[in-house]
């Protein structure tokens, strides 16, 4: 009898449940979020309001504040969470700074990747889905970026998407609605090279770690050594590799630079030390993948896809805002900042206008788009192609005490 | 012959530790015939647990203890905090599911992965976290063996790794506990008839296999210096490798098994390549296989009708 | 055997069947024989129940036929990828739940019918096969990798044909993503792409019929499964499948019943394979592309776990198994979703599991006390403590006054009442009594607290730790999964 009795309450329990979720999950469909946190220091709101405000094509009249929901695709858990993370925190800065410095009420709504391409496909279906966003920033793979284009396409969305990292050559040209924040790898290959046979190279050390960013660049960077008469040895690591001893027991005694074009800096910080421990004494080059806290060995020279941003006077105010607020950054942030800024900035040049803010109108403004500065110290305007004018790298070497100063490039 | 000595050195150093860890692997398959998908993440834990008193006396560069007590304390906090952890597992995880097909707790094991990992991230954020240990231990102390250096990390790794071995083995085959172990695996209904208490006999083996996890992410984050939290995946896959290779439900097996794997990656990437070495260490694992279906040492099972 | 603690409510019940020695299969499943179908759905589930397969499928198969007309496009291309893990699911299925062996690289036989498709497909060679050439030869390719797989490993088994398939799937993404660098492959052939893949594959194409919307894809998908769903029914209930299972229950047992016992593992790895490498093939023509990263071991897990869950072994199991694994974390993308799941299954597992009602409401009076009072104890020792700000949404307006939201010092104070709160949990299901209420006080309001302060501003960390607690309480509830029927291990 008892038992009977138990078994309905819980059966009654279930259904209720059953049906809960249901109900939530139809009034999820036009579901969006704040992900806010405690206002920013009135610096920083200052200087993205002078250079918002410089950027908007001037009106006489009062401002008018609109609407907008940028939608962000980044891996930010899973195996790459401390690139998804940081692009997670800059994203959501610019959208507090901006907030602050127009007045508007910006809404960020947050997708994880997990750097795979199903969960980016789905979750650009579910992008799609969402009419309240008119432009994404993301994703940061250029996996991902070809997973989610198919799937804009496929669905005719009209949506932009800026990647703020994802660097192989000729994917902007694919999607209509791809645009990038960040220079190709046909610009650090040739760029790395040539710094390399300017300080006079004779052999280098090239190791990828078989991702796509890693090999792209490496095989763009041996041909450009290759054709100016240097000898490049390649090797590959897989990213899971926990101990390079024994790939750094082979590296030849007459190696000018050891090339390590890596998304994982932590990795090479590994690398470096386990070079000294077995008395190698060749400088390290690194990518702007390895444009981080996590690598200081001293005298390498890394890249960077934007001048250290501490290194620009405008930028500065910005760099230090978002560190009272997150706990750290890397070189992959501030493309994020300046790629959810262009949005912005073409959205409030739609609205002030008086154009509806349709995805198309974004898609199109953002393709006119000329902005005279940015947080990465350069203008921001798109090719054809949807890549980057104007994008360069910038080389630092690092100093004993691991602050970087800028050379060359 | 300078170049042979490096590679075999590395190998013996990340050979150490897969064999650590694998230990632990083999040690609960033998037991409950569970392939423990999370020992990787008691691993990586382990690792923080010890970043975290490292942190706490001072950091690298300026420790408050004597360098040889604060890496005495930093072993001691990942063995608690992993055995913990290891404990917790068995308990709420694995106990219910005791009496269900074998391949439940595989499930379960993959969702406590996925639960661990997501705490780890939301306890510690996503950025690398380094133990620096050159700043500890310069990287000029060591040994000097024929014509190579060794820094003092490796050889504490590695002669540490070897006493905890014998230790082990000495415990599995003199004391009562250790003779308990190896009755419940080899024939858990007649242990118990015989008045072994299982569950005690169980929570021991876990403790014990999280314990050496624990040490052994230590150890790695002390050698290797990077500790996030995903390490754990890719650990607890070559542990597991290691320990079938060698025989699962075999200690000494899972030792044999990681020294072998470490030395063949590393011999692979200094002689062949860096490239294909996956690939070829893969390869040679399955020819073991094939050769000897039950591992190195492993005995063959007697199936009974 | 009886457990140690031996106590009054420690005593199997007829609904938790004792196994072990001298217990069958029949034993196990006694108590839900007995208990028939009971509850506020059992019409429905026996009326359900009763008809003919032919009828049952149908049923499910005009109301998946509906969904394009119910959701938005996005909507589609997510229930697509839910058909395409169904698929897997099905193939598994096949090699784990009915034969019983453990096959880790199945994921390996998906990837190569993606990656043929890929390379016949596309310009990558350049070819273009058409697709009804196409298809078939893949589909007996990956019949024949398997067939050569499960030849290699007839040596070993259990758990070391799972290491031994799991080093085929390692070591078939290792040559996918480094073919062109092969010593004995020149650097232009560029077969498989490297780590970047083969982007660009063409639809599937019937003399002229373009597959390439989502509608398009989402009814050739249902259409297919609909035919494996009856294939596979018919497998399972000829000769074929009730060998498969009786390799399954006892391989001495059925060899010496005449059963051709490495034949059999043979066909079901092979059917296994080919089913597996035909989704692959779907899969590439829906996603344009194959990626390294897209067949490793975390997605070889996701289908695990829709069978596992599902119930392995049965059919209906498999298909919720995939439709629960493969909707679920896309519906916890959603933080307010994410929001309402967490309070609405903890009032549920409150109300379930405290007994009785007097104690239930002991326990939330209780938790509101408890919240108050650390509120103003807070705000007496901390002044600026509580300078968090609330999170948006009904819920969290709701609890403003009473839940105490942090400011500085937040990530410490949060980090530790983490780790209290899980303790707490795990230390409820342990004690018994009054000391159950005690703990489960702290615990909720802790809960609470790290969830208002900083989950529900975190909903992509959140999603993986509600998914995988779920995965655990799931199982620890229900291990044959939850269509699946208990069954005895032989050991």
């Amino acid at each position: 009898m008892k038992k009977g009795k138990r078994k309905l309450q819980s059966n009654a329990v279930m259904l209720i449940m059953v049906l809960g979720l249901v109900a939530a999950a139809c009034g999820t469909s036009d579901d969006t979020t704040t992900t806010t946190v405690a206002p920013t220091t009135t610096a920083a709101a200052a200087a993205a309001t002078t250079t918002a405000a410089a950027e908007t094509t001037t009106t006489e009249m009062v401002p008018v504040v609109c609407e907008a929901t940028i939608g962000l695709m980044a891996p930010i858990t899973g195996p790459v969470a401390f690139i998804g993370e940081v692009q997670l925190n800059w994203a959501k800065y610019a959208v507090d700074v901006w907030n602050e410095g127009m007045g508007w009420d910006v809404k960020l709504i947050e997708g994880d990747t997990m750097f795979d391409v199903a969960q980016s496909a789905t979750l650009a279906a579910q992008f799609i889905d969402n009419t309240d966003i008119l432009a994404i920033v993301g994703p940061a793979g250029s996996d991902q970026v070809d997973a989610a284009g198919a799937v804009f396409e496929a669905g005719d969305a009209n949506l932009t998407f800026i990647s703020p990292s994802s660097t192989r050559i000729g994917i902007a040209e694919k999607y209509a609605g791809m645009f990038r924040t960040v220079p190709t790898d046909a610009d650090q290959g040739p760029s790395t090279s040539a710094f390399m046979v300017d300080a006079g190279a004779s052999k280098v050390f090239m190791v990828d770690d078989q991702s796509s960013y890693s090999t792209g660049l490496a095989d763009v960077t041996a041909d450009s050594l290759e054709a100016a008469g240097v000898e490049v040895v390649r090797e590959s690591v897989s990213q899971d590799v926990t101990d390079f001893s024994a790939l750094v027991a082979t590296i030849p005694d007459d190696t000018s630079w050891v090339y390590l074009p890596w998304q994982v800096a932590a990795n090479g910080q590994i690398f470096g030390n386990q070079m000294a421990e077995q008395g190698k004494d060749i400088p390290i080059f690194g990518s702007d993948g390895m444009e981080s806290e996590d690598f200081t060995i001293a005298g390498s020279i890394i890249a960077a896809f934007a001048g250290d941003i501490a290194g620009i006077p405008d930028s500065v105010p910005l760099l230090e805002g978002f560190l009272e607020q997150y706990p750290e950054t890397n070189t992959f942030g501030p493309p994020v900042f300046a790629a959810v800024t262009t949005e912005l900035v073409a959205i409030d040049v739609l609205c002030q206008s008086g154009n509806d803010l349709t995805r198309e109108n974004v898609l199109g403004a953002i393709q006119a788009i000329n902005r005279p500065t940015s947080i990465l110290g350069q203008a921001i305007s798109f090719a054809p192609s949807g890549d980057l004018i104007g994008g360069r790298f910038f080389f630092f070497e690092i100093q004993e005490d691991g602050t970087k100063t800028a050379i060359g490039g | 012959m300078e170049f042979f000595l490096q590679q075999t050195l590395n190998g013996l150093t990340l050979g150490s530790v897969y064999a650590l860890l694998a230990i632990g692997y083999s040690m609960v398959y033998g037991i409950l015939k569970l392939l423990n998908f999370a020992h990787g993440e008691v691993y990586m834990f382990g690792a923080f647990a010890g970043y975290g008193v490292l942190t706490l006396l001072g950091g690298p560069a300026s420790p408050v203890v004597p360098v040889w007590l604060l890496l005495i304390l930093m072993f001691a906090g990942a063995v608690v905090v992993s055995s913990a952890i290891g404990v917790a597992m068995e308990r709420f995880a694995y106990r219910p599911l005791r009496q269900s097909s074998r391949i439940a707790p595989l499930i379960s094991a993959i969702g406590v992965s996925f639960f661990l990992q997501a705490s780890a991230l939301f306890l510690f954020t996503a950025g690398f976290r380094t133990y620096d240990t050159p700043k500890l231990i310069d990287i000029s102390t060591g040994i000097t063996v024929g014509p190579i250096r060794v820094w003092l990390v490796r050889v504490l790794v590695i002669v540490g790794t070897a006493v905890v071995m014998v230790v082990l083995t000495l415990w599995v085959s003199r004391s009562r506990t250790g003779k308990a172990v190896r009755a419940v695996s080899f024939d858990r209904e007649a242990a118990e008839m015989m008045g072994v208490n299982v569950n005690h006999v169980i929570v021991v083996t876990f403790l014990i296999g999280s314990a050496l996890a624990g040490i052994s992410g230590v150890m790695t984050a002390l050698v290797f210096g990077r500790i996030f939290h995903f390490m754990g995946f890719i650990a607890g896959l070559k542990a597991f490798t290691a320990a079938v290779v060698g025989g699962i439900g075999s200690i000494p097996g899972a030792m044999l098994g990681g020294l072998l794997i470490g030395m063949a990656e590393s011999y692979t990437t200094g002689y062949i390549s860096s490239t294909f070495q996956n690939l070829i260490v893969f390869g040679l694992l399955i020819l073991v296989l094939l050769i000897k279906p039950t591992g190195l040492l492993g005995k063959p099972q007697l199936v009974k009708v | 055997m009886p457990d140690s603690s031996d106590t009054p409510e420690s005593r199997p019940t007829v609904e938790e069947a004792p196994t072990g020695i001298g217990v069958d299969e029949w034993v196990a499943q006694a108590g839900e024989l007995r208990e028939g179908h009971r509850g506020l759905t059992a019409p429905a589930r026996r009326a359900f129940d009763s008809l003919r397969p032919g009828w049952r499928l149908a049923i499910v198969a005009v109301a998946a036929a509906t969904v394009p007309y119910l959701v938005k496009p996005g909507g589609v291309r997510i229930a697509i990828g839910i058909l395409i893990l169904a698929m897997l699911a099905l193939g598994l299925n096949v090699v784990v739940g009915w034969a019983g062996l453990l096959d880790l690289g199945f994921v390996a036989f998906f990837g190569f019918g993606a990656y043929f498709y890929a390379i016949v497909a596309s310009e990558q060679l350049p070819a273009h096969w058409p697709t009804w050439i196409a298809l078939p030869i893949i589909v007996f390719f990956s019949g024949a990798l398997g067939v050569l797989v499960s030849l290699a490993s007839r040596r070993v088994a259990g758990d070391y044909l799972a290491i031994l398939t799991l080093f085929f799937s390692l070591i078939f993404v290792e040559l996918v993503r480094n073919f062109q660098r092969l010593p004995f492959v020149s650097e232009d052939l560029n077969l498989t792409g490297g780590p970047n893949g083969i982007p660009g594959v063409d639809p599937w194409d019937f003399f002229g019929f373009k597959i390439n919307t989502f509608n398009r894809h989402y009814y050739v998908l249902l259409v297919l499964i609909v035919l494996l769903i009856i294939v596979l029914h018919n497998l399972s209930s000829s000769r074929t499948g009730r060998a498969w299972r009786a390799i399954r229950d006892d391989v001495l047992a059925a060899e010496h019943m005449t059963i051709p016992v490495n034949n059999m593992m043979l066909l079901a790895f092979a059917t296994g394979a080919a089913i597996a490498g035909f989704t692959g093939t779907v899969f590439a023509a829906v996603t344009v592309g194959v990626f390294p990263t897209s067949f490793t071991l975390a997605f070889l897990i996701t289908v695990y776990s829709a069978v596992i869950l599902g119930g392995a072994g049965s059919i209906p199991g498999v298909l919720l198994g995939a439709l629960v694994i493969g909707y679920l974390p896309e519906l916890l993308r959603s933080p307010r979703l994410a929001g309402w799941l967490f309070y609405f299954g903890l009032l549920v597992a409150l109300a379930l599991l405290i007994r009785p009602w007097q104690r239930l409401v002991a326990v939330i009076g209780g938790v509101v006390a408890f919240g108050y009072a650390v509120r103003i104890v807070a705000a007496a020792v901390w002044s600026d403590a509580t300078t968090g700000t609330a999170a948006e949404g009904f819920i969290s307006e709701l609890l403003d006054g009473w839940v105490l939201i942090l400011g500085e010092n937040a990530q410490i104070i949060t980090n530790i009442a983490f780790v209290a709160a899980i303790a707490g949990a795990l230390a409820v299901t342990v004690v018994k009594g009054w000391w159950q209420v005690a703990v489960l006080i702290p615990t909720i309001y802790l809960g609470v607290l790290v969830w208002e302060n900083r989950l529900v501003f975190q909903p992509s960390l959140t999603r993986q730790l509600v998914f995988g607690a779920l995965l655990v309480i799931m199982m620890a509830v229900r291990p044959q999964g939850l269509l699946g029927k208990r069954r005895v291990e032989i050991t």
